[in-house]
This record gives structure tokens, sequence and C-alpha cells, in this order.
């Protein structure tokens, strides 16, 4: 066997040498790097092939006692809960993102321009964003009280006051946590996206008002175009957050009345948690890791294009 | 139709006065540069005549109709930016088209008038380009091309030359020029570079600090300043200008400028005018229009600046300093020289307003 050493040092080049020693220089680093992300990953593949789970008593390294092959990914298929909590989650990102976007468009546009109390204006806008998601939960269940403000505000559009239980009435448990996310998360949006108008360049929207371009047509022409890749990547980062939904919508509802407001993650938690099927939610998590990352290295492809 | 007014027109913005109340009669078809320094409230007399900016005071018609709240659009006005303001996300053919594409025009029309617009500015084999990465002079001819497809009756530009390299700068003169010929729209040039003011413009609008200070052809600015701001202003070196008081010697009317000497007799007409009840005037004079006059004003020489076409002296005694143009390279003496203005070329100013003293 020879190695490096025993060749003469002459017959190397001396950029592989450099290469080969900053490659032993940072092995110890990568090795760390590897372990901390590939071990929870095999660890979990391993696992999502058994039917094990911290009640049989064995420790995980041995869940082999319990293999049973692909059968965890068999029951995902036909598993009627898991497709009614992504269809559910699906319905929330399509609902709370476009409304977020536009709404943060629309914002961003009035504050591009000066007007007296703008900072201040500015401050209570993106102050949402500050609070605690738990504590934001806890603010909308409050809200959503059948004897609460949200309600109290209704009454006064209607003949009779409104009651409506909100939170337990499962067709608009929904709507309630849509709109706690839409309240919590406009706020990014609009910081993002007034970012982006505010490097529109001045100079060019004035040359289109010049050439007669309404407002509607600089929009269309100018602004959309110029802004196109910070669109793009305000709304794959709330896409992204939003098909995890948990933390606010698991202290209004708990994911209830019965399964009405149920996302991905609060499944994943329930049968975590409570059923204790670890090897199932293993499978799933990883299931779901593929499809997010085929979705992402296709969304990149055609960005780049 | 296309004549401009400025009647009283005023901006401020807070307690700034960018422009104090400006009268300017700009002629249709007329190419007027407004000229003067950084801060002196050209831009925003273009702006304001834009529409870009509301005026504080004061009105803009153009031919008789007031533009007071007629939108940037609507105005009829074709704008070259400084840096171009070029749509870099679209190629040559869609910036050219902006204008027609945004009015709705036929898409037949749309594409004759954009390739005749091409042909004319030799940006057709570039029609499909993208934008990004073009040069500097392609990327403003396709600024004046996309305004002038519109037919203007009036084309402002804002210092389209700032941006060029010298070489080119000439370039561009001429042919600017020569467009402004071929469109003969009434064009108000924006700049700071008086060479591109002298050379192109059919009048001249000296501002300073937001006042217009003179308006006149090209000559009439150099020759006959209006006061001492024009004067120095205007001319490359500006104007000697030489504080001093009027004295009375054998052969007329001088000036005694102190540690400088005392000037050759005024020229009659010029004497007389001068004359009118004060005693302390600024006298000027081209550093262009001198000759040797032993005679003259003897002053010792500081610096001579050689610069193979003309040579530049800057002369003077204690602080005061005069400078002295020749054509080509002349032998100097290396101490004194002596040298008279030509009478024809001395103005002068009232030292106290800096106006022009006008012979009677």
């Amino acid at each position: 066997m020879t190695t490096d050493a025993d060749r003469p040092a002459a017959t190397r080049a001396p950029a592989d040498e450099g290469a080969r020693l900053g490659f032993r220089l940072t092995l110890p680093a990568q090795v760390l790097v590897l372990f901390i992300s590939a071990f929870p990953l095999l660890m979990q593949l391993y696992i999502s092939l058994t039917d094990w789970s911290p009640l049989t008593g064995s420790p995980w390294p041995r869940a082999w006692e319990y293999w049973n092959g692909f059968a965890n990914y068999l029951d995902l298929v036909s598993d009627g809960r898991l497709w009614r909590s992504i269809w559910r989650t699906l319905l929330v990102v399509a609902v709370a993102v476009p409304i977020e976007f536009l709404l943060g468009l629309g914002l961003a546009m009035l504050f591009v321009d000066d007007f007296p109390g703008k900072r201040v204006a500015y401050s209570i806008l993106i102050a949402p964003m500050m609070v605690v998601p738990a504590v934001a939960g806890y603010m909308f269940f409050m809200l959503f009280q059948s004897g609460g403000p949200v309600n109290g505000l209704l009454s006064l559009f209607t003949a009779e006051p409104v009651a409506l239980a909100w939170l337990s009435n499962p067709s608009t448990a929904l709507v309630a946590v849509i709109v706690a996310d839409i309240w919590q998360w406009t706020p990014l949006m609009f910081l993002i996206l007034l970012a982006g108008l505010v490097g529109v360049p001045q100079d060019q929207l004035r040359a289109a008002a010049l050439l007669g371009a309404s407002p509607a047509q600089r929009l269309v022409t100018i602004v959309i175009p110029r802004m196109k890749t910070i669109m793009l990547i305000a709304l794959a980062l709330r896409v992204i957050e939003c098909i995890k939904i948990f933390d606010t919508l698991f202290i209004m509802t708990g994911g209830g009345p019965g399964d009405a407001t149920q996302t991905l993650s609060v499944y994943i938690y329930d049968i975590t948690t409570q059923d204790l099927i670890w090897g199932y939610v293993a499978a799933i998590a990883l299931a779901i890791l593929v499809v997010l990352s085929a979705g992402a290295v296709w969304a990149m492809r055609r960005m780049a294009r | 139709m296309s004549a401009i007014r400025l009647e009283n027109l005023v901006k401020r913005f807070g307690s700034f006065t960018a422009l104090k109340p400006t009268n300017l009669a700009i002629g249709d078809g007329e190419f007027m540069a407004l000229l003067g320094p950084s801060g002196c409230g050209k831009s925003t007399t273009m702006n304001m005549i834009a529409g870009m900016e509301e005026p504080s005071e004061g009105r803009i018609l153009f031919g008789e109709r007031d533009m007071a709240g007629v939108p940037m659009g609507r105005r009829g006005v074709g704008f070259v930016f400084q840096n171009y303001a070029i749509f870099t996300h679209m190629s040559v053919r869609r910036n050219l088209d902006y204008g027609l594409r945004m009015s709705g025009r036929p898409a037949a029309e749309v594409r004759r008038r954009t390739e005749a617009m091409a042909d004319l500015l030799g940006l057709g084999d570039l029609l499909d380009r993208p934008t990004a990465g073009l040069s500097v002079n392609i990327l403003q001819r396709i600024a004046i091309g996309r305004s002038a497809i519109m037919e203007p009756a009036i084309f402002l530009l804002d210092e389209p030359l700032s941006n060029v390299d010298a070489a080119f700068r000439a370039v561009m003169r001429t042919e600017l020029k020569s467009l402004q010929r071929q469109f003969r729209q009434t064009m108000v040039y924006v700049t700071h570079d008086q060479l591109e003011a002298m050379t192109m413009a059919d009048r001249i609008a000296v501002m300073d600090h937001g006042v217009l200070q003179q308006v006149g052809t090209p000559l009439e600015v150099y020759n006959a300043p209006a006061n001492t701001f024009v004067a120095r202003f205007i001319g490359s070196p500006g104007m000697n200008l030489c504080a001093g008081r009027l004295a009375q010697t054998d052969r007329g009317l001088a000036v005694d400028l102190g540690a400088l000497g005392l000037t050759p007799p005024l020229p009659p007409a010029l004497a007389a005018a001068a004359r009118n009840g004060r005693s302390e005037v600024i006298y000027g004079f081209r550093p262009e229009a001198v000759h040797p006059d032993p005679a003259g004003l003897r002053l010792p020489l500081i610096v001579a600046e050689r610069i193979g076409a003309r040579t530049i002296l800057h002369l003077g005694r204690g602080g005061d300093t005069v400078r002295a143009v020749f054509q080509g390279n002349p032998d100097l003496p290396a101490d004194e020289i002596a040298l008279a203005p030509d009478p024809a070329a001395v103005r002068l100013f009232d030292a106290a307003t800096g106006a022009a003293i006008a012979e009677a």
C-alpha cells in the first residue's frame, strides 16, 4: 500500500497537495456536521421501518426486533386523518399566504412615500411579528370567544347581537386560525416587500409616468418585474413557515373541535404524544421531508429559469 | 404651441427656497440651456416644467395653456434623465415602444414607429437585445428615442452628458444638436457645463442660488455678462474682476486697482456711464482680451501654464491676481509683464450690487 508520504514529493501537483491538506484539516468538523445532520435522518429511517415505540421497553437501537418493513409507509397512503390534515394545512396556506402577500404589498406601497406619523405607524404595523406566537394564540383565543370583542365588533353591523362560538364551531375554527396567522405574519410580508419596493429605481418610475403609464401600468411593467425575486422569496418563506403552522393554532384550538383544525404539525404532535406510534411518526416525517425537498428543488429550478 | 412661459415661479422645500420668483419665456423650437452650479435651482425648475414637482407659487404655461394640475404623463413632455433611467429588465425594443404600448396604440403602428425610431438613432441591429450591459452612448440614445417616439412638443434633458467621458461628450454634443434640428422641438437642457451650454444652446439662462441671473445668447452672456456672477461663471478661465476706485487722469477716467496699479483710461462711453455719482467699481476684462502694452498694467508673473494651444498666465501682486490668456507659446519676460485689456472688452460692475454698468 502506497501512501502520500511514500511517493516523491515532486510528482504531486501543489494545488492537489493544498486541497488534500485542507480536507484533512477540516475532516473533524466535517465528521461532526455529517453526524449532526445525517445521524438523526438515518435513525429516523431505521425506526420508520419498525413498529418500535418507547412503550415496548426496548431501547431504540434494538428496534429491529419489531421490524415490519415498509408497512408504515403503506399505512400512510391509506391514513384518512393524515390526508385530511394535509388538505387542511394546504387550505390554510392557500388562503392565508395570498392574503398576507396582498395586504403586505398594499401596505408597503402606502409606506413608500412619506406621510405624517409614518414612523409610529410603521412600528405599530410590525409589532404583531414581535409577539410570541403562544401569546398571540392566547390573544386570539380570547378575542374569538362567543362573548368576545370579535363578536362585539360584528354586532355593531347586525340587528341582533352576534354570539358565534368561533373556536368550538368546526366550520369557523379554521377561519379564526387563519385570521390569527394573517395578523401575525402580514408584517413580515410588509417588511420584505417594502424593502423590495424601496429598491425599485424612482427614476424609472418617473420615466414611465412621463411616458404616460398609469399607476396600474407602472405596477405591472416596472414594479413587479423589478420585485419578482424578492416577491418569490417572501412567498417561499411564508409558504414554508405556514406549512409548519402549529403554536398559535394549538393554543387557540388544540386542533379541535374534533379534528377541524388539525393541521399536519398538530396531527404529528397528536400521534407522537398520544398514540405513541413512533415508527409510524418517523415514516410520515420522512415522507414529508422527501416531498417538500422535491418541491423545493422543483421551485428553485423554475426560479433559475 | 410648444413655447414655455414661467411666470413668477417659486419653489420652496420647507423653509428653503430653491427657486426665487422667476420669469422666463422659452420660444417654440428653441434650445434653451439652464446653466448654473449645483444647487442653483436649475433642476428644480426643470422638474416643475415636467410636472414632477408642484410649484409653490407662480404659473407654468405651455403656449397659452396653464399646466397647473396637469399630471406629468399628460403634459406631452419628453424627459431624459441624468442616469437615463433605462428599463433594464426590458429589451431595447420594449424600452423604445414603452410609451406607445402604454397608450394602447395598435401593434402594427407600434412596430412601424419603433423601427423607424431605431433606424434614425442607429439602434436597428440592437432592437431585440437586452439593455443590461449596453454602453453608455447606446443607453443615452435609447433614452432619447424612448421619449422622442412619443413626439413630445417639449424635450427636457437633465445633464444627459455628465456620465459620459470627455471624448464621447464632444460627439454627443453634435449629435444632440442635430437631433434637435431633426425633431424641431423646444428643448430645455440643464447643465453645469458651460461648454455644453455655449455650443448647443440658442439661448442660455444662467442661474445661481435660485435666482435667474441672465438670459441671452451664448455670445451675449459671454460678452456682456449682466453681473459679476455671470462674468466669473462663464468663460474658462472666467472674467478677471478687480475691485478699484475711479480715478481722473490727464488722459481720461481710469480705475485705480490699488496694488495692481492704474488701468489705462476707460473708453469714453463707459467712462460716462461709470461716473454717475459712484467711485467704487469692479473692473472686469476677459483673460483672452488682453494685449502687451508698455503703458498698461505692469504685473509680476506668478505662474505660466503652457497647454500647447494656449498659455495661461497668473499675474499679481499682494493678494490680487489676474489671469491672461495668450494664443500659442509666446516668449515671456521672466519677471514682469506689461499688458492692457482690449478697450472694447472692458466691463465695469457696480461694487455694491455686482450688476453691470451699461454704457450710456
